[in-house]
């Protein structure tokens, strides 16, 4: 399943691609919500996933949607340093 | 178009007229009907085994049978939790509509409806915050997956029904579970009461919706429909699985587990079971075209 040597921004990237078979790439700014990568229906797990590779928990009522909007947000927010 | 189905339909209006007479005459005061004690025992099922996430599994193998019966527990309390997130989501989209001219017909049985869901989220609350300390939170966000625009309403009235059809096969079985507390199976029992005549209702409305949709509909707009209930019901299943109620049980890697039991053996039975009902509905009336969809965690 997951390998050891992905990092995890690349894993949450072959999570978008897998589900979008007409896709090849993510752009690190792209909009992931407004271009319909991430809709209602996987968003679940597309936060569990966040939250798994990066360790911190996070909580719906105080999540800022603009931090998991774009792979660099998510770089940023959750999974630097 | 729709509305004069829904307005010439005399299934429909036998239908809601006798539940909303049933509503009437089985009403209850649930603020009265409740005795709510303290706590309730620790030592004991929360919820039937058998529906439980973990049940048969390995991971069920690993644990002893206090930790099972807290897993139970912290389970029921995410299930009633989901209840009141589903709830909130079901009186916006009913609230929007009652007294509307597409509506007219059944805002009637509307009343009924939104007046017993505000109650069953009252009482499901309730539980949550008295014997879990919480409601579950449920992540939501994400762009809104709701193809095509016409199906709007159909495909409002379809997500209600299958959510009240899988709260229904727990409830339906909890109600009579001797190894349950009084408690709970009360709670179970009066919530699977009403939710018969939601249930009988949600059919006959998505039926006739599907109908005047199917009328106008290209083959692309029925499969997207189709495509879009078949993931519904996938998303709906696996929102039982959730990793902070496996936290709470003291199990170690929680999203690790989730994964593991979202692709293990047991699932495809346990899912085949929750919405075996729902399923031959589905698939009887055509809006559901194929055998179920593939997992949300594996697509
Ligand atoms: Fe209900
Ligand atoms: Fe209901």
């Amino acid at each position: 399943m997951r390998q050891q040597t992905t990092a995890p921004i690349d894993q949450i990237k072959g999570w978008i691609l897998a589900k979008h078979e007409n896709r090849t790439d993510v752009a690190a700014d792209e909009d992931l919500i407004d271009n319909r990568l991430v809709d209602s229906l996987s968003f679940v797990e597309f936060v569990f996933l966040i939250q798994e590779l990066s360790g911190v928990e996070i909580d719906m009522d105080t999540l800022d949607i603009g931090d998991v909007r774009t792979l660099a947000a998510i770089q940023k927010r959750f999974l630097a340093g | 178009m729709t509305t004069a189905l829904i307005d010439t339909s005399e299934r429909l209006r036998d239908v809601l007229n006798r539940l909303s007479s049933m509503s009437v005459e089985d009403y209850y005061n649930p603020y009265q009907v409740f005795d709510w004690p303290d706590s309730l025992p620790q030592e004991m099922w929360w919820m039937s085994p058998e529906l439980t996430t973990t049940h048969g599994t390995e991971i069920a193998a690993e644990l002893s049978q206090e930790q099972l019966y807290r897993l139970s527990k912290y389970e029921s309390v995410n299930f009633y939790s989901l209840n009141v997130h589903g709830i909130r989501e079901l009186l916006i989209e009913v609230t929007r509509r009652i007294h509307t001219d597409e509506f007219a017909t059944p805002s009637e049985f509307f009343h009924h409806f939104i007046g017993e869901e505000n109650e069953h989220m009252w009482f499901f609350a309730q539980f949550c915050l008295r014997y879990g300390g919480k409601i579950y939170k449920q992540p939501r966000g994400g762009a809104e997956t709701i193809p095509p625009s016409k199906a709007a309403s159909l495909l409002v009235f379809a997500r209600i029904l299958i959510f009240e059809e899988l709260v229904d096969h727990f409830n339906s079985r909890m109600a009579l579970d001797e190894r349950l507390d009084d408690t709970i199976r009360k709670i179970n029992r009066i919530h699977h009461q009403d939710e018969s005549r939601h249930i009988a209702f949600g059919r006959e409305l998505v039926r006739i919706l599907f109908e005047g949709f199917r009328e106008q509909a290209t083959p692309e707009e029925l499969s997207q429909v189709s495509d879009y209930l078949g993931r519904y019901m996938t998303y709906s299943f696996e929102s039982l699985f959730s990793p902070q109620v496996y936290r709470d049980a003291g199990i170690p890697n929680p999203f690790e587990v989730r994964r593991r039991l979202l692709t293990g053996p047991r699932r495809p039975e346990f899912e085949a079971q929750v919405f075996r009902k729902t399923h031959s509905f589905l698939t009887r009336y055509g809006l559901i075209q194929a055998p179920m969809a593939a997992p949300e965690s594996a697509r």
